[in-house]
């Protein structure tokens, strides 16, 4: 796109433009350093408008909420590589650390007729192993019920005790949802500050596992909600959420 | 003599090595100001420190890819700020353009009539804006605190939208060259 957008660029800065506007100008200037001079300027000027602001204090232990999440994970990438596979009909709730084991059998006696079918096969196999294998010395879990258009699905999230070992959650019977909207795994704390854990979208599948990349001590619910955007706070509706019990005291 | 505190581009560098200290730096600099932002737009407290939380943590995996030519690191984390409130902010309220009075009863002219006077930069840009005609300093704090886009604007004060745009480009014209003179 070679067409200026000088016309646009104060409603850029101002962030007055709709998404698709902006975007269009956005791209136009990563392509024409001249209309960036441009733009950088204005955005100078805009960067002020926060000092008119009356000012206000956040409450302490937001820089604590901060520092931990950074410290716990989030310098991952925000977006969760899910791990995801299928294998047949089998539902997986409560009982699917024992269920796991039993799959990886199922895999392992699977009638693999086509090598690229066994090397697909053999990748989900892995993935469950490396999630057994992390379960090796137990783990916490617990289960989401799903509610209304997710009645019939449910998500157990496990903690894994070993140190180091990431936590995940295994959905069964996840339903399709609406294009552009994406599902997000939250831990809420006690001070009901909800982080995101994971975004993903439903696979098709009966069962999917998403790790998420934060620790879950600390928090005591965790919760799925339907949700336009891959970033920024809760929005969306709950549509599974489970209260996380703390850890039993010796 | 006191203690020298590292520059912002510094703070990003290190952000991108993952140094939690200049985390904590970044946030002790510009938490306040961030948390200030936030809540002129959303005018809640719990979702202003969920979006400077979002924000925080996004510059801390988005350090390695700032580019200073896109603005001053500042700048540029108070615009991550910006953006997420005010797309909440147009997600929250479906964004139907609200009458002109019920617009202009948010908390924009008590808000920035307590400005804090104690800082000479703070002053200066208060007065600037301060001296713009009444409808460019509105229509600049309604599209930047108010979340408005230019073409709502243009319905919300009944004013074509290449009068929206001049208000725009005119006012913030103004605004640089009066911080401009003050430097």
């Amino acid at each position: 796109m070679n067409e200026h957008v000088l016309d646009e660029l104060e409603a850029y800065a101002l962030g007055a433009l709709d998404r698709a506007d902006a975007e269009r100008v956005a791209e136009h200037l990563g392509v024409c350093a001249s209309c960036r001079s441009d733009a950088a300027a204005l955005a100078e000027v805009v960067g002020t408008l926060p000092e008119t602001v009356t000012p206000r204090e956040p409450r302490p232990a937001l820089r604590d909420r901060i520092i931990a999440a950074a410290r716990t994970g989030l310098s991952q990438p925000a977006h969760a590589p899910s791990r995801r596979w299928s294998f047949g009909a089998a539902r997986l709730s409560r009982v699917a650390f024992a269920g796991l084991f039993a799959a990886i059998i199922v895999l392992g006696a699977a009638d693999i007729d086509a090598y690229q079918r066994t090397m697909a096969i053999t990748a989900e196999r892995d993935d469950l192993s490396g999630l057994v294998e992390s379960m090796r010395q137990g783990s916490r879990e617990w289960y989401m019920a799903g509610k209304d258009a997710f009645a019939r699905a449910g998500g157990t999230l496990y903690d894994p005790r070993a140190d180091g070992k990431q936590p995940f959650v295994l959905f069964h019977d996840l339903p399709s949802i609406p294009a552009g909207k994406v599902l997000t795994i939250w831990l809420v704390s006690p001070d009901s500050t909800w982080a995101r854990a994971a975004t993903f979208q439903p696979n098709g599948k009966d069962i999917q596992a998403v790790r998420i990349n934060m620790e879950v001590s600390g928090f005591d619910r965790c919760a799925v909600t339907l949700e336009d955007s891959s970033w920024g706070p809760r929005y969306g509706a709950v549509v599974m959420e489970s209260r996380i019990a703390p850890p039993t005291t010796p | 003599m006191p203690e020298q505190q590292p520059p912002d581009d510094a703070l990003l560098a290190a952000l991108a090595a993952r140094d939690l200290g200049a985390l904590a730096t970044l946030y002790d600099r510009y938490g306040r100001l961030a948390y200030s932002l936030a809540y002129r737009i959303l005018g809640e407290g719990e979702a202003a420190e969920d979006v400077v939380q979002d924000a925080f943590l996004s510059a801390w995996r988005g350090a390695g890819s700032y580019r200073r030519d896109r603005g001053n690191p500042r700048a540029w984390l108070l615009s991550i700020v910006h953006h997420r409130a005010v797309d909440i902010l147009r997600r929250k309220t479906t964004f139907r353009p609200a009458p002109l009075e019920m617009a202009e009863s948010q908390p924009s002219e008590d808000d920035t009539a307590l400005a804090a006077e104690k800082n000479v930069e703070h002053r200066t840009v208060r007065e600037a804006l301060e001296a713009l005609p009444q409808a460019q300093r509105r229509t600049i704090e309604l599209a930047y605190f108010g979340g408005y886009t230019h073409v709502e604007l243009s319905e919300l004060m009944g004013v074509p939208l290449g009068t929206v745009k001049g208000r725009m480009r005119i006012g913030l014209q103004k605004m640089r060259r009066a911080l401009e003179r003050s430097r």
